[in-house]
């Protein structure tokens, strides 16, 4: 490829490069060890095979939340209810391992499908209301995401809760409910290759099927699609209720592939982490892969420099928060004097005209 | 209900409905500037914040209210700066800032006091709260609507004068013209830009304010994400309010009303986590009341 088709590419590294140290560097600063937490940061989440798999565990769940967001805020849908479907799909998943009868080679399919069916509503609620009264989905998603947080408290509470744990905990999930793992020495499991499949099959449908390309239609111009005769409201609907499945899996699998029990007080985040994740990837499904394994690679770092050093693990969430931002910044982004110092080219009207004059 | 537990809701009810009255009248100035602000929920965090750190370590609540109002328009600024200057997205850098404000005030929390969950430790202050002459007197009624905090009636004090000045005031109706149509705006000389600036950074001042309330009145210390999604609640009554300043106050004091039957239900039986859905299960159904009203109206009216 060409030095000109990266360009765009080289940037965003780039600049991702300079968040990071922005953020780090004055942290590290205020420690006796700044040089120590810095080194542990960028490199410690290579050290051993573990951290690599902690990297690949925290990567899955937030690439299938990022093509939960990127599916629905391709069909034009504002809907911030993957934080709530992933919670509500992670104590759904729970609740039928726990609830339901099943023979043992059931366990697992039928929790996740159970999970994912429960979660989903949180998405799927603001989608139908947006499509069908044209109410804001993004204010009545987040305000669900609140409902499915205490709805989901109370059912940990009085249903699910094991008065043997001390702490607020579910019983402990079914053995043969749990997902197999995949790499010896590591957690990863069985749910990252799911969760790379839905990204390759969330690619396939929206570039390769007449569902994906109407989904497309309607979000980059709504009134075209609907000049054309596109059923927009069951484009939306459809939408919302497979990022909300999808969000509601990845909470499921993220209980079955990591935990012995339920016991999430507060809404674990990783749906926001979702959105930064899809922003980065420019909402291309394939994207997703490298940039859910980049964000979880600097929340591995986050976390050993907060087990190894006083530095609270929360400057990556400032992290996250200024790839957000500057993730849709176009002026910096997609800066024609950055992006042509990049390429090496010296003016942007004069290469389309001459030749390349040498060969990279 | 006796007369005077009557009085003590309504004493309760206005003081639950006073960050939102302050969030959601942020709200409707960003968004007649046709700017939504969806990071209100993080500047009222760090207003929260800031609040109760500047004041514990000045010594001064009323410094520690000006800090307050001074984060949330910076980072209203900052908003409107992402937007205009870098061309971000307006939602997203919303988001960012909500999720910056968390992890960013949990951090210095942190730093500052070595917890990560309620800065208890702080000596920060309060601000104070007002007696009413003659009104707070009266048996009742002095119970209901006296000696509330002084941000309570800055709040409904606000609604007003906001009013006046979106609908009075050259500036408002230059702003309201930047928010219905701003190229003819613009045609007609208005710097949209300018004006989108100013009123994301009020937008964010109100936020400030708000949260001031929440950590220097409603309780004295701040704690982990102690705004629990009340600006997304202010989303939502600015847009039941219709546009209008008094409106959206009194979309604010309804779901403020909500919050605080939900509050004053929590002792009685009922399970606690149900109860707690209250607060964001109204604003929902209000929300779908409002859109299949306006449909009806709109039916009504093509036919």
């Amino acid at each position: 490829m060409s030095r000109k088709a990266l360009a765009p590419a080289i940037v965003t590294i780039v600049i991702l490069a300079i968040v990071v140290i922005t953020v780090m560097l004055p942290l590290a600063l205020t420690t006796q060890d700044p040089v120590g937490v810095l080194e542990t940061f960028l490199f410690g989440p290579f050290r051993n095979l573990r951290y690599l798999g902690n990297i690949v565990e925290m990567a899955t769940p937030t690439m299938l939340c990022g093509l939960a967001v990127a599916l629905m805020f391709r069909s034009g849908m504002f809907n911030l209810g993957v934080e709530g479907a992933f919670y509500l799909g992670g104590l759904g998943t729970v609740a039928a391992a726990l609830l339901l009868p099943m023979p043992w080679w059931a366990a697992a399919p039928v929790a996740l499908a159970a999970g994912a069916v429960i979660g989903s509503t949180v998405c799927v609620l603001p989608g139908v209301m947006r499509a069908h009264f044209d109410t804001s989905e993004l204010v009545t998603s987040l305000m669900l995401n609140f409902v499915a947080l205490f709805v989901g408290l109370f059912v940990l509470n009085y249903f699910l809760r094991d008065p043997a744990a001390g702490a607020m905990a579910s019983y402990k999930i079914p053995l043969e409910a749990q997902l197999p793992r995949i790499v010896p020495g590591t957690r990863i499991h069985l749910g990252t290759v799911l969760a790379l499949l839905a990204c390759i099959g969330g690619a396939i449908y929206l570039f390769r099927t007449a569902g994906g390309f109407e989904a497309r239609l309607v979000g980059s111009n709504p009134s075209f699609a609907a000049h054309l005769g596109l059923p927009l409201r069951r484009v939306m609907v459809r939408s919302a209720a497979l990022g909300g499945l999808i969000a509601a899996f990845a909470g499921g699998i993220e209980m079955l592939g990591l935990y012995t029990r339920f016991s999430w007080q507060a809404l674990p985040g990783t749906g926001w982490v979702g959105v930064t994740v899809a922003i980065l990837a420019r909402d291309n499904p394939l994207l997703l892969i490298p940039s859910a394994l980049f964000l979880a690679y600097l929340q591995v770092g986050g976390d050993l420099v907060g087990r190894n050093f006083d530095v609270p693990i929360e400057g990556v969430g400032l992290i996250n928060a200024l790839v957000l931002l500057i993730a849709t910044a176009a002026a910096i982004i997609r800066n024609p004097m950055l992006l042509r110092l990049v390429s090496g080219e010296r003016s942007a009207g004069l290469t389309k005209s001459l030749p390349k004059a040498e060969a990279h | 209900m006796d007369a005077s537990s009557v009085a003590e809701f309504v004493a309760v009810a206005l003081r639950v409905s006073t960050p939102l009255t302050l969030a959601a009248l942020g709200v409707l100035i960003s968004t007649r500037a046709g700017v939504l602000n969806i990071g209100i929920e993080g500047m009222m965090l760090a207003g929260a914040f800031a609040g109760v750190v500047v004041s514990a370590f000045t010594g001064s609540a009323l410094l520690g209210l000006a800090a307050a109002i001074l984060i949330g328009a910076a980072l209203g600024a900052l908003l409107a700066t992402a937007v205009h200057v870098a061309k971000a997205d307006l939602i997203l850098s919303g988001i960012a800032i909500n999720i910056a404000a968390a992890a960013g005030t949990t951090l210095l929390l942190f730093l500052i006091t070595g917890s990560k969950g309620v800065s208890s430790s702080l000596p920060s202050k309060t601000l104070p709260t007002i007696d009413i002459p003659l009104l707070g007197d009266l048996p009742l009624v002095g119970m209901a609507v006296s000696g509330h905090h002084i941000l309570t009636y800055t709040a409904f004090l606000a609604a007003p004068l906001v009013a006046l000045f979106l609908t009075r005031t050259p500036v408002g109706i230059r702003l309201r013209a930047v928010g219905e149509k701003p190229e003819a705006a613009a045609a007609a000389g208005v710097n949209v830009r300018r004006y989108q600036f100013w009123a994301l950074a009020a937008s964010g001042a109100f936020g400030g304010v708000a949260g001031a309330f929440l950590s220097m009145g409603y309780v004295s210390w701040f704690g982990q994400n102690m705004t629990a999604g009340r600006g997304f609640i202010a989303l939502a009554a600015e847009v039941m309010g219709g546009g209008s300043a008094l409106g959206t106050m009194l979309s604010a004091v309804v779901l403020g009303t909500a919050e605080t039957i939900s509050i004053t239900m929590q002792g009685g039986g009922l399970p606690s986590e149900l109860v707690q859905t209250v607060p964001y299960i109204v604003p929902i159904l209000a929300l779908l009341v409002h859109a299949m009203r306006r449909r009806r109206i709109a039916r009504k009216s093509a036919a």
